[in-house]
């Protein structure tokens, strides 16, 4: 059966029409042409080759880890790869190939050189080999060499130097990709684009240490009795990713830079969250190495349909829509309380809400041991809705009415309202499916 | 009495997924490489990849992905006997037990109901016209996938209702009639037109329908005729079979007598819904009388343990000689060992044979084509459904003798595939 078509995902990205914003980020998942052109044959609308430099790393083995909790693997990833290991010729030869086949993908190549030097010469043979945007990789954590890596991108003087060198290498349009290792990613961000940088791409991975092996006393992974601090990836890194890229596109210089967004995205509803703080272009890896290239179809299919159903007939549509929503939390306001509310056809009496009040919260739930049955006490209860996240059974606790804070600074009463609108929670269900 | 047997006759029998449950379910899919899953559905209507969709939280490209491959999706996903199908293979076995795929299908299938997401195209009809004979699964199929094909298509039917066995067969604990209206409606909202109470062969003519520009038929007409056993008292009151049984009770949202004391006889599937139908319409004792032991009944397992679940009785080993009656009405059947000489006799006010069924002599009607012996059609199914007219076309139950909902749907693919071809290279 034929299926429709859904909304157009195509978007504009440092003057490239790409199909989609997809890429895979630079890492060993964009290393080779085979590996880039099975992506980009299962529908991906470019990629960020793996970083080329001058250096070839020696890499150690084992060289991941990942997080679980319960029974869920890879909430966050951990590697210490460095760049490229594959000869620098060989890259050359695998760009060239990948512009020859694939002429309307959109090539990004990543560099990183160690001197002003390497990055104007690596800046050009990159641009001759076919790349249509560059990717200057100020970022990776795990770098043994001086002034490479994330060390750079917390270095003002340096991101300007190669930033500029980078440019008098091309004539193509330069991204630079940001490191999360700091606190305020606007300034290296500014900094870069005061020298001549046309775009910004983030997050880099974040310096960590996954777990510690408590036999042999050291981190994960194990390297003959040692480990390293290196970089952490995947699901968990998201919300981190989210906020620096909110940081700069709030930001009164950044705000109409372009942001290629990266970090944790595995499925379209990540992807849209990154659109809606403003990025014109997505990239991901963890996820590529857990599932493989073919979770690109889902993104696709799944934004699509998204999009038409709300309307959106073009990324930009709602592009960046959710900015001016994120405030200063001193602007937020706070008259109001929203009560949860407890729907008993589908309570099954766990009390997890009751323990979670009690110990983690303001004791505002009362449990009847008899009947197996809780209660909000409105008098207590505050409005936080840890009870909410808790519960385990879907759209069983949601928010519910809707109270004024007696006597606040805008004289409203404590007249309870039953609002509809009030945001609910996401897994909420359409219709009768509902249960 | 299990939790099974208080819901209602019209309920479904096993509970719905919800998002946080059906994510549950796929995060134990191990998204496989060339999934075994994906390559055991007769109708490829691609579990793994399915399963991935709704576990990269893409519920409507989910039910995108059923519905292209397989039109009737929300209702496969609810009859076909899974077990011996896509989780046959699964790799989670491996680990602990198989994904609940067809669960999850029907996850994804009432998201998009419930939704009202539309995941398929409208094709102007531009082509031929071609008729459907019957309206089971078989024909259903088939002419979805040519009015997407832009044919101009009608589905003939003898009876009131549309659906062949999902609307007269299949009990609605385990496919209630709304979800095949709804697949229907579907199918009729990509241009299919459906004509109810036209027999062809009696009401209509395939001479007639050519002469009104009918170009291709398509003959799904199923098996309707119920065996019956030749034994002494076989036409008292009270003995029926499971055509009219619960071709009676799932129109009428059984509104029927179903017995009080009630004997099935049989040991398939369709004695498992006509067991289950008599038990959750009240019959007070339902038993079920099958000649051979629990091992070689040909129903599927997880049915017969519903079945016993909702406290049928059954009596293994007996095949039945005699009905008794008084009054003209029957009273009791009396049972033979099978393979020893027991003997057994239960009181009874209904006798329900359930031992399969046969093409009907009526099909001959419908055109001169070759037969089998036992009245199906000769067509080669599994490849391009053509009979001995070059115009007309077969396949599902009158031409497997009796076989599943999904394989109707991959026949009705094969055969639309087929008359395409046949419209646009050979008959030009
Ligand atoms: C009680 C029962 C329960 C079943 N349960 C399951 C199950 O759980 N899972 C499963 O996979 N399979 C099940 N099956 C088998 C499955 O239903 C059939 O294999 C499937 O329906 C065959 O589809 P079909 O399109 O070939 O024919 P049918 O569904 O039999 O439809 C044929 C239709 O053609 C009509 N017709 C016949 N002749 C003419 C004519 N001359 N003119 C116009 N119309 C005509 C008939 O009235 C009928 O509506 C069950 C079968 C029965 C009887
Ligand atoms: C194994 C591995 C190798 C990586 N190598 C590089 C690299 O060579 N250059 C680079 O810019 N980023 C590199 N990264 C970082 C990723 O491109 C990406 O920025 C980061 O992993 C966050 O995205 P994710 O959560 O989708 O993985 C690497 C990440 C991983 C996991
Ligand atoms: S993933 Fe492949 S390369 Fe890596 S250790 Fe396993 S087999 Fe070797
Ligand atoms: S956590 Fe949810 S299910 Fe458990 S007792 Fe509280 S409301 Fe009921
Ligand atoms: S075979 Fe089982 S585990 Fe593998 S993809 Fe299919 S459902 Fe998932």
């Amino acid at each position: 059966m034929k299926k429709r078509t859904h909304a157009d995902l195509s978007v504009d990205f440092l003057g490239f029409k790409c199909e989609n914003p997809f890429m895979l980020s630079s890492s060993p998942v964009a290393a080779t042409y085979e590996m880039c052109s099975k992506f980009l044959e299962a529908g991906g609308g470019g990629v960020v080759f793996k970083t080329i430099g001058t250096y070839i790393p020696d890499e150690c083995s084992p060289r991941f880890d990942h997080v679980r909790k319960e029974g869920q693997p890879f909430l966050g990833f951990k590697n210490m790869e460095q760049i490229s290991d594959h000869p620098y010729e060989e890259n050359l030869k695998f760009l060239r190939k990948l512009k020859a086949d694939y002429p309307t993908k959109c090539l990004i190549v990543s560099i990183m050189g160690s001197n002003e030097e390497d990055w104007t010469r690596l800046a050009k043979d990159v641009t001759e080999a076919g790349a249509d945007i560059i990717e200057c990789n100020f970022s990776c954590p795990q770098m043994t060499q001086e002034n490479m890596g994330s060390d750079v991108g917390a270095n003002l003087e340096l991101i300007e130097k190669f930033t500029k060198a980078t440019l008098a290498g091309t004539d193509i349009p330069v991204m630079l990709k940001m490191t999360p290792n700091i606190e305020k990613m606007e300034v290296p961000a500014t900094a870069a684009i005061k020298a001549g940088g046309h775009a910004i791409a983030a997050i880099n991975t974040i310096k960590s240490i996954t777990h510690i092996d408590l036999d042999q006393m050291t981190a994960l992974p194990v390297v003959n009795g040692k480990s390293s601090i290196s970089g952490y990836s995947g699901a968990a890194a998201k919300p981190i990713a989210l906020r620096f890229i909110a940081n700069m596109k709030q930001d009164e210089y950044l705000k109409d830079i372009p942001i290629s967004g990266i970090g944790g995205i595995e499925t379209w509803e990540d992807c849209a969250e990154f659109i809606s703080l403003g990025c014109t272009n997505l990239q991901f890896t963890t996820s590529i190495m857990q599932y493989g290239y073919r979770i690109v179809e889902d993104m696709i299919s799944g934004l699509s349909i998204w999009m038409e159903e709300k309307g959106y007939k073009s990324i930009n549509d709602f592009c960046g829509k959710a900015l001016q929503n994120i405030v200063p939390a001193e602007d937020l306001e706070r008259d109001f309380k929203v009560y949860p509310q407890i729907d008993y056809d589908k309570c099954v009496g766990c009390g997890r809400c009751y323990v979670s009040c009690f110990d983690g919260a303001h004791q505002a739930i009362t449990w009847d041991p008899e009947n197996r049955k809780v209660e909000i006490d409105e008098d207590k209860c505050v409005g936080c809705q840890l009870c909410l996240h808790v519960c385990p059974v879907a759209n069983c606790i949601t928010p519910g009415k809707v109270v004024f804070k007696p006597q606040d600074q805008f004289g409203k009463g404590s007249e309870a309202v039953y609002a509809e609108d009030v945001p609910c929670k996401r897994d909420i269900i359409v219709g009768q499916y509902d249960e | 009495m299990s939790e099974n047997a208080k819901k209602d006759y019209l309920c479904e029998a096993v509970p719905a997924f919800n998002i946080a449950t059906a994510m549950e379910e796929a995060s134990r899919c191990l998204l496989c490489l060339d999934a075994p899953c994906s390559q055991d559905c007769p109708a490829g209507t691609n579990p793994g990849d399915f399963i991935r969709a709704i576990r990269f939280r893409n519920f409507k490209g989910a039910a995108e992905i059923i519905r292209t491959n397989n039109v009737l999706g929300g209702i496969c996903a609810r009859v076909c006997p899974y077990e011996v199908l896509c989780e046959k293979g699964c790799s989670r076995s491996g680990i602990d037990k198989p994904i609940q795929i067809g669960r999850l299908q029907r996850f994804a299938t009432d998201y998009e109901k419930a939704s009202g997401f539309q995941p398929l195209e409208k094709v102007e009809a531009t082509k031929e016209k071609v008729a459907m004979i019957g309206s089971g699964p078989a024909s259903l199929t088939c002419g979805a996938e040519l009015a997407q094909k832009g044919y101009d298509v009608t589905i003939f039917e003898e009876k009131a209702i549309p659906g062949g066995v999902l609307s007269y067969g299949v009990v609605p604990a385990r496919l209630p009639q709304y979800i095949v209206d709804e697949e229907i409606e579907t199918i009729k909202n990509l241009g299919v037109k459906i004509e109810c109470n036209t027999k062809i062969g009696k009401d209509k003519t395939i001479d007639a329908l050519k002469a009104e520009g009918f170009k291709a038929f398509f003959v799904g007409a199923g098996i309707q005729a119920a065996k019956m056993l030749d034994v002494p008292g076989v036409d008292l009151d009270g003995v029926t079979n499971a055509v009219e049984y619960l071709g009676a009770a799932k129109p009428s949202n059984g509104d029927i007598d179903p017995g009080n004391k009630v004997v099935v006889i049989g040991g398939g599937d369709v004695a498992m819904d006509c067991a289950t139908t008599a038990r959750l319409l009240g019959a007070e004792k339902t038993m079920i009388l099958y000649r051979r032991t629990r091992e070689e009944a040909p129903a599927h397992k997880i049915e017969m343990s519903y079945v016993e679940e909702l406290g049928v009785h059954f009596h293994y080993g007996f095949t039945p000689v005699e009905i008794i009656g008084e009054n003209g009405k029957v009273t009791a059947i009396k049972g033979k060992g099978f393979r020893d000489d027991s003997i057994i006799q239960l009181e009874c006010d209904k006798v329900v044979f359930a031992i399969g069924q046969a093409a009907d002599e009526s099909v001959k009607e419908i055109a001169d084509l070759k037969f089998t012996p036992k009245n199906t059609i000769i067509a080669d199914e599994t490849k391009d459904c053509k009979t001995d007219i070059p115009y007309i076309f077969a396949g599902g139950d009158i031409v497997n003798g009796g076989n599943t909902v999904v394989q109707a749907v991959a026949v009705g693919k094969t055969a639309a595939e087929s008359i395409d071809k046949y419209l646009s290279e050979e008959a030009k």
